[in-house]
């Protein structure tokens, strides 16, 4: 086979993979939410999402624990189980919005810079590591959309550390229901969920920034051009 | 040119008839101008070689033709890749950058790889050139999905049909090379052809097909 065929080859199913996939209504959407940035109330919505999901978890820990004080281990761990389940739902819809973030922050030119990431917030050791080791890359790149998507896989990398750290101890908790030390390490986890929020709200209030630098003018008239192209 | 060449031909021709008919009735034309020019050439190079074949069915004419095809397939590469990113100046910066690495480059090889031409062997250029077109068509297309510029069906079947059309050719050119000219020029013809035909069918159809988004537009214009 001669090179040209096989780089042709190559070139064409590449070129139809990916333009086979591509969903023109889709990103037209996500074209007219980039357009419209509803700054404000996105933000405030989502903030009062992680407030509810950090009231559930937290109400279901403390219920937990107090059935557990009462000794009724089977009752306490049915509750953390729900609790358990509470933060898998909430990092599912975290997991969610960093991969929207993520192909949002390619459509902006320009995103408001972050602050490196810092193992400071965070206790698990694992979760610590990855912050850590993601401040050291933070000052090796330059651009800050570059920096932007390491956050968002930072926060998507602590969101399933999280998850796994609190399945772990969820279920140790039921094998050994008497040993503080699994309890503590999920009450641990909630606290590190909560961490990983405040980052979550912080890296989409940034992204929304800057949706809404963009001056009102250029957007229609980029709308407009969308819309007419699209026509 | 056997029968068979020729009833491909006569298909082929008409089917680029319909498409350069239904380019200017669905005003599909003015997303891509090149497109059109690049139509009506392939149909006057088929025309003149089917219908005086003594004349124009020679080796000095296909090189020729087909060097005014490649430079119109270029220009509708650039012109598609214009049109994608000149609405986006952080898309557009990459894209100017990707594409003048990847001219670069194809000249770069072609120049160094290919071995020294006379006229008479001018075609063992096509591969390389075919390559380029569908690399430069490849790059396009996925700046444009990183980016997620919105583009119209239009356009994106030409970024879709060009290529495997262009592999079938590098193919049929590969089978020339490896057994000779005239071995296998009738077979590659035909191949060439049959492929050509199966593009225009793809083309045609998304012309000529209703945009819901389109109607639903005309619709509300027509109420108003």
């Amino acid at each position: 086979m001669t090179l040209e065929l096989l780089l042709s080859a190559l070139g064409c199913g590449l070129l139809c993979y990916t333009l086979g996939r591509y969903n023109r209504a889709v990103i037209l959407q996500r074209w007219e939410f980039v357009l419209s940035a509803p700054e404000k109330q996105a933000i405030d919505a989502l903030r009062q999402r992680m407030a509810v999901d950090s009231t559930l978890t937290r109400k279901a820990l403390e219920a937990a624990a107090r059935a557990r004080e009462a000794s009724r281990p089977p009752d306490a761990l049915t509750v953390l189980r729900v609790a358990l389940s509470v933060l898998e739902e909430a990092g599912a819809d975290r997991l969610t919005r960093l991969r929207a973030m993520s192909v949002y922050s390619r459509m902006v030119r320009a995103i408001s810079p972050l602050p490196p990431p810092s193992a400071a917030p965070f206790k698990d050791p694992s979760l610590r590591a990855t912050a850590s080791a993601a401040g050291l890359v933070h000052r090796v790149l330059v651009g800050t959309s570059e920096r932007f998507r390491l956050w968002l896989l930072v926060l998507g990398l602590g969101v399933r550390i999280v998850l796994r750290g609190g399945r772990l101890a969820a279920d140790a908790a039921g094998r050994e229901p008497q040993q503080q030390r699994h309890w503590q390490e999920f009450s641990r986890e909630v606290d590190d969920f909560e961490a990983l929020d405040a980052c979550h709200l912080n890296a989409f209030a940034a992204l929304v920034a800057s949706l809404a630098a963009v001056d009102r003018g250029g957007r229609l008239r980029l709308w407009e051009r969308i819309v007419g192209d699209a026509g | 040119m056997n029968e068979l060449q020729v009833a491909l031909a006569h298909a082929n021709r008409l089917a680029l008839l319909v498409l350069l008919v239904g380019l200017f009735v669905r005003g599909r034309a003015q997303l891509c101008w090149s497109f059109p020019a690049y139509a009506l050439a392939i149909l006057v190079g088929n025309s003149l070689a089917t219908l005086w074949p003594d004349r124009f069915y020679t080796p000095s004419f296909w090189v020729l033709k087909q060097g005014t095809y490649d430079i119109l397939k270029m220009a509708v590469a650039l012109e598609l890749a214009w049109r994608a990113f000149a609405a986006f100046p952080g898309a557009l910066r990459t894209a100017r950058l990707a594409l003048l690495a990847l001219l670069a480059v194809s000249t770069l090889a072609l120049a160094a790889l290919t071995p020294s031409s006379t006229y008479a062997d001018l075609w063992t250029w096509e591969p390389g050139t075919a390559t380029a077109a569908i690399w430069l068509l490849t790059a396009t297309a996925l700046l444009v999905v990183w980016y997620q510029l919105p583009v119209h069906a239009w356009p994106r079947a030409i970024m879709l049909g060009f290529p495997p059309y262009l592999l079938v050719f590098v193919l049929a050119l590969d089978l020339l090379g490896r057994h000779g000219w005239p071995a296998l020029h009738a077979w590659a013809g035909i191949l060439d052809s049959a492929a050509y035909l199966v593009l225009l069918f793809f083309w045609n159809r998304v012309v000529w097909r209703c945009d819901p988004a389109e109607a639903a537009a005309a619709a509300v214009d027509k109420a108003a």
